[in-house]
């Protein structure tokens, strides 16, 4: 079954390569996670403004908001990149070079992002549905251009990504059929007798994601060539319903292969805290055919209440939507609780914060769940339960993915422990902080306070109090963890026992 | 209880049910490990029941939720009040001052410039329904209005820097 991963280890290049990957995963990481809480501090300002503590010009805040999404979103995704990179790069040589490509044009991308929205006033949001950015805009025509242009920098980054990592996993399974663990699902006693190995439960997110990632690549290309014709030749003309169609089959994808990216760090990581192994079983391959599935077909749930759209894609939303949900729940999250059930495991921040990110997957799910219940969804598609439910599981899950992955290395590299009181502070405030703040975008969203509302109509102001409250209570843990993580820092390196020296494989934790 | 009042509960309930899954099995993580091909026989056992729980209830939702989708119910609403509802940045134009008690009425609804959204609340702030306007497209809404007094209509689709102003109402009386 699967090889458990070594940190440490690279089966097929020397120490030098070692580091290099390291590197290139902590360039990643440190700047997705960087940009990640700098944007939590514009989301802040954002409720305070929405509960009356500071007075926001309305067109600065939609600017703002523009940036927070966009932002946010690719931060996430950097993190999620850095992460199924250094561990593909485990299993099989990979150029840092291309890597740094994709980062920079990534990083480019988004500085063209903060040049449009916070000099250019840009507030078309990171949706951009059409024809909203061409229409009427209070911002001048380069920052719709610059936004455009830093969307396209962005798109062409990622596929660059989803086609190093998906030509890794090829080359290194011997194909779909190998990396996809099509053999141990249909001829599962060959596989067995022939002594080959599945791709561990990690190589199946990098080829999912990375194979799916180049169908959400192209429909941007797909709407963004149309964008940026009509951009340069208002003449050209969109169809509304196709382009809206588009650009969520793209949105929706890429926000939502964040979160199957990051889980392939707890695939890694739980497994070290618990000494027991997470292999690649028929289950869990069917579960990821399934995700590779449903994540293409459920984003026309956001055109739910286009009632022009064709009933049977709305139907196929439906039923794509409420599927997507089992993989989670039967294979990933029932996998990890099966791992940590009478493991005897240690609880440090990184285990903590893992374990807490596989909760807040199932309940942000849940959330999404009634969402994707069409007469549901007519009384909370647009009102703050969307970012209630998408929060729970991009900050109530992918971020604490990232953020325990963090940990796991600190704790690991260092020579100290974290107090059980630190542990109880930090796991407090961050975890405490997440759950007012989306407790307050669920209570508004059952009141049908719209979102996207720089002024919200009653009882908005109130409850985007409690949400600042919680954001700010998780601000300050998030401090606490730099501090501890610091402190861990410092603490000095661990010696690297011989088992995990480079070039050792070990089947271990 | 609104429908959202409802959902907000249902959501709550489970969340207590997820919590006290999570905890329990957090704290039974602490002390001496079981050898976990002991667990993991018996997890197995217990996922199977699982899964086909989950598959029931998913394929359950689907049966029920199809039984009330919004489409199609404007068309077969012959005898009905039609209104045609322009939305523009950043307002509603067509709107009736008044719609009849109790009487069905289908909102056909489209745009002008951008995408915007046409949703309705009732005099407790309830949001009652909504659609999308998308230039080029005509979407229809009905309703019917049981109760009296002053409706709004906000915009709930994102369309401009004056977006949280775009409203409008209407009486039922």
């Amino acid at each position: 079954m699967a090889a458990t991963v070594d940190l440490t280890e690279v089966r097929t290049t020397g120490p030098s390569d070692v580091m290099e990957g390291r590197r290139v995963m902590r360039l990643y990481l440190a700047t997705g996670l960087t940009v990640a809480v700098l944007l939590m501090l514009a989301g802040l300002v954002m409720r305070m403004a929405q509960a009356g503590w500071l007075g926001l010009d309305p067109a600065f805040f939609y600017s703002l908001l523009t940036l927070h999404g966009s932002g946010m979103i690719t931060a996430l995704v950097l993190c999620g990149m850095g992460g199924v990179w250094y561990l593909t790069r485990r299993e099989t040589p990979m150029s840092a070079r291309l890597a740094l490509w994709s980062y920079g044009l990534i990083v480019a991308g988004v500085a063209l992002v903060v040049l449009a929205t916070m000099l250019g006033r840009f507030a078309a949001t990171w949706t951009f549905l059409y024809p909203l950015t061409f229409v009427n805009p209070t911002w001048p025509n380069w920052a719709t251009g610059a936004f455009l242009i830093g969307m396209v920098l962005i798109t062409v980054g990622w596929m660059l990504w989803c086609i190093q990592i998906l030509e890794a996993v090829l080359r290194r399974y011997g194909g779909f059929r190998g990396a996809l663990g099509w053999d141990l699902v249909f001829h599962p006693k060959a596989f067995k007798e022939s002594g080959r190995e599945p791709p561990p439960p990690q190589m199946l997110a990098a080829t999912v994601t990375s194979f799916n990632g180049l169908f959400a690549a192209s429909a941007a290309t797909l709407i963004g060539v149309p964008l940026v014709a009509h951009w340069l030749d208002p003449a050209i003309v969109i169809d509304a319903l196709w382009a809206k169609n588009v650009t969520y089959f793209f949105g929706h994808q890429f926000a939502n292969l964040i979160i199957y990216m990051l889980v392939a760090l707890v695939y890694v990581g739980l497994p070290r805290y618990t000494d027991r192994k997470w292999k690649t079983s028929t289950v869990l391959v069917l579960g990821w055919w399934g995700t590779m599935t449903f994540i293409l077909l459920n984003y026309s749930h956001h055109l739910y209440l286009d009632f022009v759209q064709p009933g049977p894609v709305q139907l196929l939303g439906v039923m794509a939507s409420y599927l997507s949900a089992i993989p989670v729940a039967v294979v990933t999250v029932y996998g990890g609780l099966m791992l940590v059930w009478r493991s005897g495991m240690r609880w440090a921040l990184g285990s903590i914060f893992m374990y807490a990110g596989l909760t807040g997957w199932i309940l942000g799910g849940v959330g999404a769940l009634l969402d994707a219940a069409i007469p549901f969804n007519v009384v909370f598609h647009n009102t703050l339960w969307v970012p209630a439910h998408f929060h729970g599981y991009l900050l109530g899950a992918s971020f604490l993915f990232a953020l325990g992955w963090v940990f796991l290395m600190l704790e690991e590299r260092s020579r100290s422990h974290t107090s059980l009181a630190t542990r109880w502070l930090v796991s407090g405030t961050v975890l405490g902080g997440i759950a007012l703040f989306l407790m307050s975008f669920y209570a508004a969203g059952a009141a049908g306070v719209p979102r996207r509302y720089a002024v919200e109509p009653e009882p908005g102001p109130i409850l985007a109090g409690w949400g600042s409250v919680g954001a700010i209570v998780l601000i300050v843990g998030l401090l606490f963890a730099l501090g501890e993580g610091v402190r861990l820092w410092r603490a000095g390196r661990v010696t690297v026992p011989v088992e995990r020296q480079p070039g050792v494989a070990v089947e271990g934790t | 209880m609104s429908l959202q009042g409802n959902i907000l509960l249902i959501y709550g309930i489970l969340v207590v049910l997820v919590l006290a899954v999570v905890v329990t099995i957090a704290r039974s993580s602490v002390g001496a490990p079981v050898d976990y091909a002991r667990v993991q026989t018996r997890a197995y056992a217990l996922r199977r029941t699982w899964f086909w729980f989950l598959l029931g209830a998913v394929i359950l939702a689907f049966v029920v939720t199809i039984q009330f989708l919004p489409y199609g119910a404007a068309e077969a609403s012959g005898e009905a009040t039609r209104y045609t509802v322009i939305a523009r940045q950043y307002s509603f134009g067509g709107l009736p001052e008044v719609i009849p008690l109790g009487v069905t009425v289908v909102f056909e609804v489209t745009a002008t410039d951008v995408n915007h959204g046409f949703a309705v609340y009732d005099p407790k702030g309830n949001l009652e329904g909504q659609v999308q306007a998308m230039p080029g497209y005509d979407n229809h809404l009905e309703l019917t209005f049981d109760e009296r007094g002053l409706y709004e209509v906000r915009c709930l689709e994102y369309c401009g820097i004056n977006h949280h102003n775009m409203r409008a109402s209407f009486e039922v009386r």
